[in-house]
């Protein structure tokens, strides 16, 4: 694909000389959703991680945004990377989570009051990120993970802890964003948030 | 007491039955064996300790003694009430504080330990007290007395936290208890050397009979409150037993993995948790100075958010007075200073101490990496720099330095102290796998000492000007200070080079 965002080719890994990933294959082109999907363990988390520059050497070859990922700012500035615990700072309220994420990118997707109504979070606002539910939480590193630019979404399980009234909306919300020129490579238990999302299907096999 | 009916409840004989083998005939030789050693080991240095109290007291180290053995009790009782101080393994907590088991029978265990605690932190206390005041004479009811005070006291210490746990308003007496004997300490350590100094000596050398009747008294109101709590064991609220059994099994974990780093966490988590908080926009000027000053605001915002915390803190900074006035020499209270600015300036390293255990959100902002540092550097340096031209100011007050302009070395050195907690934020959890040294002192494990190094070993090496002014004490402390100046700067600057996010597996 010649404008691909995403190209991996035979991307094989070990972890602990147990084979994780062997010869996966992935392209995504800008304005797609790519869903990967499979059993636990068949390795889906650790491929974003691949795709991240997170995993040191792995075997086969990964272009992301025109060269190797690599975990440095310049990288981060166009990729996020979010589902799979989420983080916050101590001391810091919902709404200032988003200000810094603000304050930080200034060419921001969505102000701090979209963000907060977009994800359900208006009413929780003023509270400490410890205070809030799982699925709060999840919502909260989502918002932030949607709220600064960027050409290209890693989601290791979105729909982790959110419920079926927010899959729903969290799907729109993607369509969205891939409808701007966006690509989304999510891994995912949830079929019908890959439906819903109109994701092309990517389907990882255990590697031994 | 408990009832017998309680006592001989089948869900506590089941427990007995299945929590680990009775005690054989052996491990009570081993135990009274040990007892023995220890007895015979300890038994002659602390004869001679004893012998040695029986002195009249040092006025000039009345007032800084005091204030030490003060701060020690109201540290006591802090940290009572910050472990709850009624909490049982997580196991007990999750199923018996929650089944219709009597309460007080299963919190007697912890009631037993609690005992015990206090009245060992007590004695130690009372015979502290003791060293300060001295012994001039009948040394037995002088002993006797201070150890009499010092048990009543850490027992009606523990009794009232444990009274704290059970209802709001006796924490607050509590609280009201912890800040009255802070100011008591920061009272003796600004007037033992003036006006108070008449007062305490006085004390010192008051007749034994009237310690002993202060002990009795002390004595009587200690068993009345130790018998109150023992009462209000039947109705501390669960969730506050639970609060804080997580709150200890987490603390615990910490320290059985030997990773101090994570006791941060745990108290920075406790104390935001189901805090409502009143959100501020990031001002404009800060985000027209870039991400990086963007991203440091934080710190200013938390530290502005506890201002009991900055207050205790500015109020220590007369501890480095206290310590020489108390030790005498002035490697000691350099020492003092040294840990107190660090502290100063790790109290605000949240940010980037979160960035350290977990990158996820420094990667979603972007920042470089360098840039962030030098932002976050700023708020740390200005923090180092008033506590320890505060302490400095202090310590020329109380005669421990000479004429000159002493408090400057506190600004000059800030940089290093500011790169040193910066680089204490960001170390890794403790490396086990790294090797022990057989020493003739015994195996030393590399892995926590070269955890604990990281950070203080920048920070000394950026402020050794000023440590060496102020053991050498020269009369022109101006090139110190220069010197100072060029030496944290270069610390501050070398540290945020060498600085690029690193990624974790």
């Amino acid at each position: 694909m010649a404008n691909a965002i995403i190209t991996a080719r035979g991307v094989g890994l070990d972890l602990g000389g147990v084979p994780v990933l062997r010869g996966v294959d992935l392209t995504a082109a800008p304005g797609e959703i790519v869903a990967v999907m499979g059993e636990n363990g068949v390795g889906k988390s650790t491929l974003l991680r691949c795709l991240a520059g997170l995993h040191p050497s792995p075997r086969g070859e990964i272009d992301v945004l025109g060269g190797p990922p690599a975990d440095l700012p310049d990288f981060w500035r166009h990729v996020v990377q979010a589902g799979d615990e989420p983080a916050w700072y101590p001391g810091l309220s919902v709404r200032e989570h988003l200000e810094l994420m603000e304050a930080v990118h200034r060419d921001a997707r969505l102000t701090v009051g979209e963000a907060l109504e977009t994800f359900e979070l208006t009413a929780r606002a003023d509270l400490a990120p410890l205070s809030l539910s799982t699925g709060q939480r999840q919502r909260l590193s989502l918002a932030m993970a949607l709220l600064r630019p960027s050409r290209l979404l890693l989601l290791d399980e979105p729909e982790r802890g959110l419920d079926a009234g927010f899959r729903r909306r969290l799907a729109a919300i993607l369509r969205g964003y891939a409808a701007a020129g966006g690509t989304v490579v999510m891994a995912t238990h949830d079929a019908l948030l890959a439906r819903d999302t109109a994701a092309r299907v990517i389907t990882l096999r255990a590697a031994s | 007491m408990i009832p017998a009916t309680a006592r001989t409840h089948p869900a506590f004989a089941y427990l007995r039955a299945h929590r680990g083998r009775p005690a054989t005939w052996s491990d009570r030789y081993t135990s009274v064996f040990g007892l023995l050693v220890a007895a015979a080991v300890l038994g002659r240095p602390v004869a001679e300790a004893l012998a040695g109290l029986a002195r009249h007291a040092d006025p000039a180290r009345l007032g800084a003694g005091l204030a030490l053995v003060a701060a020690a009790y109201a540290g006591f009782l802090a940290l009572a009430r910050a472990f709850g101080p009624v909490m049982l393994p997580a196991a007990d907590a999750a199923w018996l504080v929650t089944s219709p088991l009597p309460r007080r029978a299963v919190l007697s265990r912890t009631a037993l330990l609690l005992l015990s605690a206090a009245v060992l932190a007590g004695a130690a206390l009372g015979l502290a007290a003791l060293s300060v005041f001295g012994a001039p004479g009948e040394l037995g009811v002088r002993l006797a007395a201070a150890l009499a005070l010092g048990v009543a006291a850490g027992v009606g210490g523990m009794a009232t936290a444990v009274l704290g746990q059970q209802s709001p308003a006796a924490d607050t007496r509590l609280q009201f208890l912890i800040a009255g004997m802070f100011s008591v300490a920061v009272l003796a350590a600004v007037s033992g050397s003036g006006p108070g100094r008449r007062i305490l000596a006085a004390v010192a050398e008051a007749p034994a009979s009237l310690g002993a009747a202060v002990a009795g008294v002390a004595s009587v109101v200690a068993a009345f409150l130790a018998r109150r709590a023992w009462a209000a064991l039947d109705r501390i609220p669960a969730r506050r037993i639970l609060a804080s059994s997580t709150r200890t099994a987490r603390v615990t974990s910490a320290a059985t993995m030997l990773d101090p780093g994570m006791l941060t966490w745990v108290a920075e988590d406790v104390h935001w948790r189901g805090r409502a908080l009143r959100s501020r926009p990031w001002p404009r000027l800060v985000s027209r100075l870039g991400p990086a000053a963007a991203l440091a605001w934080q710190e200013w915002l938390r530290v502005g958010r506890r201002p009991g915390r900055l207050a205790a803190l500015f109020g220590v900074a007369a501890l480095p007075a206290v310590c020489a006035d108390a030790v005498g020499g002035s490697a000691p209270a350099a020492g003092v200073l040294l840990c107190g600015a660090l502290t100063a300036a790790a109290m605000c390293t949240g940010g980037a101490r979160r960035d350290g255990g977990d990158p996820a959100l420094a990667r979603m902002l972007a920042v470089d990496g360098r840039a962030a540092t030098a932002a976050r550097a700023v708020l740390p340096a200005l923090l180092a720099a008033a506590w320890s031209a505060l302490a400095l100011a202090g310590l020329q007050a109380a005669g421990a330095l000479p004429a000159g302009a002493w408090w400057a070395l506190g600004p000059a050195a800030a940089p290093a102290l500011a790169a040193g907690a910066l680089r204490m934020a960001r170390r890794r959890p403790v490396d086990h796998s790294m090797p022990v040294i057989d020493t003739p002192g015994g195996a030393v494990p590399t892995g926590p000492l070269i955890w604990a190094a990281t950070g203080p070993d920048v920070a000394l090496l950026g402020s050794l000007p000023a440590l060496a002014a102020l053991v050498t004490r020269p009369a022109d402390v101006v090139p110190y200070v220069a010197a100072q100046a060029v030496a944290g700067a270069a610390v501050l600057a070398a540290f945020v080079l060498r600085s690029v996010r690193r990624a974790r597996e």
